[in-house]
């Protein structure tokens, strides 16, 4: 089957995974019970035995003092997610080639982060923790939980874009029967947002880019103060309903 | 524009990163970062590559003293930004860029970003080691220039390299060394003359032992199987070796043999004994010489350039003249060949040698000088060397050369000039002898025909060398009426001339031979270059008679051309003329018909 591959670009399909360094998953917590509020994000390896996740569903809540409840909740949130991921392993991802933007637009308790740069799928020597890293010495951030923050919403993006991936790597292949055609116009919807390689990166054009474009794709940190920042919570809150 | 200007403003960059070029890419950056070399991808190509990389370090050199932020530099670059980042942690890791400010971080340069634009980590591990500082000429990436740091208080050392860029930096470092490619040599210093400089240090205290490390004064073992293995008497004595060095391959080696000092007067001394009293009863030899003992004066003997030949010549008069004008001189006869009328004007040489033996004596002792040379084998042998080269010239050319010599010499050791010119005043005379060009400070005779002068030259020269000899042949040249100093006077001669040391006469000999040998190389060339010029002029001459013979020819050819045409034009009057008469003919013929008709 591997050989009928519909992506003629993508030499040697890979099983799934997150297409970085370290194949992590990112975990979003956002359990909310008798009015409390327990929101977290962390990446989590799913090698990892599922014991851990009750292990550390425990531990979470005896150091931040949150009531006993929240223990199934966030263990059951964490096997959840983890489960949600392992049923895409194991299937073929068609990496080749792609490159895709990442916008970030995020706040991080007072800071306020947006950026917008390119990634490589086919990268498997990326590291986000390592770019958010440098992001925050480069631009002087030093509230410790940005870069964490960054570096998961990149996964997240990373892992929805390897999700579509599979998808539709597992649409094309039964709709390959007979439908040739489909390839390309199946492979151009799955990465309609992906960068145009030859346009970028083809001998007539520089990798060095317009000097207007660097607007675009320069990072912008805001510091808020408090009542921008509860402006904002409030907002947040509203768009959530 | 702004860039090509920056261009050519100088750069520090570390030793290490000597290799860069803006216009190749090195084969460390293709190691370093490989995924740009394999062609796995459009996005990664080597000219993307050169493009980041340049786009990169220009960006820094803008303002060098600034630190360059990877953030700063990605929003210009299209590209993976996890690629980018290697490639920005490459060139930080190689300081290509950042390296000005590294040493300073903490000082006014990061001011401006906050205490969050201090360096990389892994770049701060290796930052206290770095202290070999290279500057790099743009014009020219290959010409290395090592300096100091003017705030470098340690010692310059090669910096090591680079450290390892941890995750998915260039971390290939380690992986590169074991593949066996080879590191580009450190640029900076290397010490060359460390081994010269302990080798001498051993030559000085003598023969290192190769247990105790001290020195071995009067025995020494050599181990046989590896001779720069010695031991000193008291640690063979005492078994004091590793074991599997068996006593039995270690051979007793006399220092005395080289490690003895002979003073000039000894030589002499020997010299004299030898020739002139003991020949090779080497008893009385030793006896006479009594500062040094048979065996030494044996070895001693055997080092000087002529020894083993001397001891084959048999001693005979004149043998040793031979040898040492030995070779191609045959323009210059020997003593006795002086005799034997071979040159043009013999007896006016033989006088002029007179001459000049007289002239030594009231005039200090030129030639003493160079007697005082076979102190050492290479100050002696160089010395022939040079009288040998400087026959071969004008003495003109020789004295300035000697004198160019003597100058930059005296230049590059501080030393007086006066040291050679007053010490003895005709040092030179005795390689170039600027007389011969003076012949009005000899008295008149011989010496005003300067054809000949260049003979005497040589023979002078050559005397100069024999003379130690000569004298102490003593009777044996008595056809030229020796009036040498005798030896003792040579002696007490020659200790007083030792002041210059004797590797600046060596030195000055060896300049000497060389812009002599120069010289001689000017002059051949000179000659070469008019031979082919009268080669060319002869084939151009050649070319032209050619030339002109085939004109000859053509011209021959014209006139039988013309001959024929004439000839041509001559037949075909007559033809001409044969028609109208035979048309005469018939019209005469024909008009009766016609009117009849």
């Amino acid at each position: 089957m591997k050989s009928h591959s519909p992506w003629s670009t993508a030499r040697n399909p890979v099983k799934f995974r997150i297409p970085t360094a370290d194949n992590l998953v990112p975990i979003r917590l956002d359990i909310e019970i008798e009015g409390q509020k327990f929101r977290d994000a962390f990446i989590w390896n799913p090698s990892d035995p599922d014991s851990e996740v009750v292990v550390f569903a425990k531990r979470t809540v005896k150091d931040l003092k949150l009531p006993p409840a929240f223990v199934t909740q966030i263990a059951q949130s964490i096997q959840t997610q983890l489960t949600e991921f392992r049923s895409y392993e194991g299937q073929d991802m068609y990496t080749g080639e792609k490159v895709v933007p990442i916008k970030l637009d995020l706040r991080v308790n007072s800071t306020l982060i947006k950026d917008h740069f390119l990634w490589d799928l086919n990268n498997f020597e990326s590291n986000p923790e390592e770019f958010a890293k440098t992001f925050c010495k480069d631009m002087g951030i030093e509230d410790p939980e940005v870069g964490p923050a960054i570096a998961i919403a990149i996964r997240e993006q990373l892992y929805e874009i390897a999700v579509q991936n599979v998808t539709s790597a597992r649409e094309s292949r039964i709709n390959k029967k007979g439908r040739r055609g489909l390839e390309h116009s199946q492979t151009s919807k799955n990465s309609g947002n992906a960068a145009d390689l030859f346009k970028l990166f083809g001998s007539k054009s520089s990798v060095v880019r317009k000097r207007k474009e660097w607007d675009v794709y320069e990072p912008m940190i805001d510091l808020l103060s408090n009542e921008e920042v509860d402006a904002l919570k409030a907002k947040e809150e509203r768009n959530a309903r | 524009m702004e860039r090509i200007t920056r261009e050519l403003e100088l750069y520090t960059i570390p030793s290490y990163s000597s290799w860069f070029s803006w216009i190749n890419i090195h084969e460390v950056e293709r190691f370093s970062l490989r995924e740009f070399f394999d062609g796995s991808s459009i996005t990664r190509t080597p000219r993307i590559y050169k493009e980041y990389r340049d786009f990169i370090i220009t960006k820094y050199r803008e303002d060098p003293s600034r630190k360059l932020s990877f953030t700063e530099v990605r929003k210009s670059l299209v590209g993976d930004i996890s690629v980018l980042h290697k490639v920005f942690t490459f060139l930080v890791k190689w300081g290509l860029i950042n390296f000005n400010v590294s040493g300073s971080d903490d000082g006014g340069n990061s001011g401006e970003g906050g205490s969050g634009t201090t360096s990389f980590e892994g770049k701060e591990e290796g930052e206290g080691e770095w202290k070999g500082r290279v500057k790099v000429e743009e014009g020219a990436p290959h010409g290395v220039r090592v300096v100091a740091a003017p705030n470098s208080m340690k010692p310059l050392v090669p910096p090591p390299p680079p450290p390892s860029v941890g995750g998915d930096g260039g971390g290939v470092v380690g992986e590169v060394g074991e593949s066996g490619f080879k590191w580009p040599p450190l640029a900076s210093y290397s010490d060359v003359y460390g081994e010269l400089m302990l080798q001498e240090e051993t030559n000085k205290g003598g023969v290192v032992c190769g247990n105790c490390k001290e020195n071995c004064d009067s025995k020494q073992y050599e181990y046989t199987k590896e001779e720069s293995f010695i031991l000193c008497e008291k640690c063979f004595e005492s078994g004091n070796y590793e074991k599997e060095k068996s006593a039995d391959d270690f051979k007793l080696k006399d220092t005395l043999n080289q490690a003895v000092d002979w003073t000039e007067a000894e030589t002499l001394l020997l010299l004299e004994s030898i020739l002139k009293q003991h020949g090779d009863d080497w008893d009385l030899v030793s006896k006479n010489v009594q500062t040094k003992s048979k065996l030494e004066c044996i070895s001693k003997l055997m080092q000087l350039p002529f020894g083993d030949l001397m001891l084959g010549a048999g001693l005979r008069n004149g043998g040793l003249l031979d040898i040492i004008g030995d070779g191609k001189q045959a323009a210059v006869p020997s003593n006795e060949s002086l005799e034997s009328a071979k040159a043009e004007e013999p007896s006016s040489e033989v006088q002029n040698k007179d001459q000049q033996n007289g002239d030594a004596k009231c005039e200090g002792p030129p030639r003493k000088r160079v007697c005082t040379g076979p102190t050492s084998d290479a100050g002696n042998y160089m010395m022939k060397q040079v009288t040998r080269i400087s026959t071969m010239l004008d003495p003109h050319i020789t004295a300035s050369a000697a004198d160019a010599a003597v100058t930059s010499l005296c230049y590059e050791n501080q030393c007086s000039r006066e040291l050679f010119d007053d010490n003895d005043g005709n040092y030179f005379d005795s390689i170039a002898s600027p007389e011969a060009s003076n012949p009005e400070r000899y008295p008149s005779n011989s010496l005003s025909d300067i054809a000949s002068s260049d003979k005497v030259l040589n023979i002078k020269v050559r005397l100069n060398l024999l003379l130690l000899i000569r004298d102490a042949d003593g009777d044996a040249d008595n056809a030229v009426g020796d009036k040498s100093p005798n030896p003792s006077e040579i002696v007490g001669i020659s200790s007083v001339k030792n002041i210059i040391p004797l590797n600046l006469k060596t030195r000055a000999a060896t300049a000497t031979s060389l812009g002599v040998a120069a010289a001689n190389a000017k002059m051949l060339a000179d000659k070469e270059e008019k031979e082919i010029g009268n080669l060319v002029a002869i084939m151009i001459e050649t070319q032209l008679k050619k030339l002109q013979d085939k004109v000859k020819h053509f011209e021959d050819l014209e006139l039988i051309m013309e001959s024929e045409n004439a000839q041509l034009e001559e037949a075909e009057q007559s033809l001409i003329m044969e028609r109208l008469d035979v048309l005469q003919r018939a019209f005469d013929a024909g008009i009766p018909r016609s009117k009849v008709a």
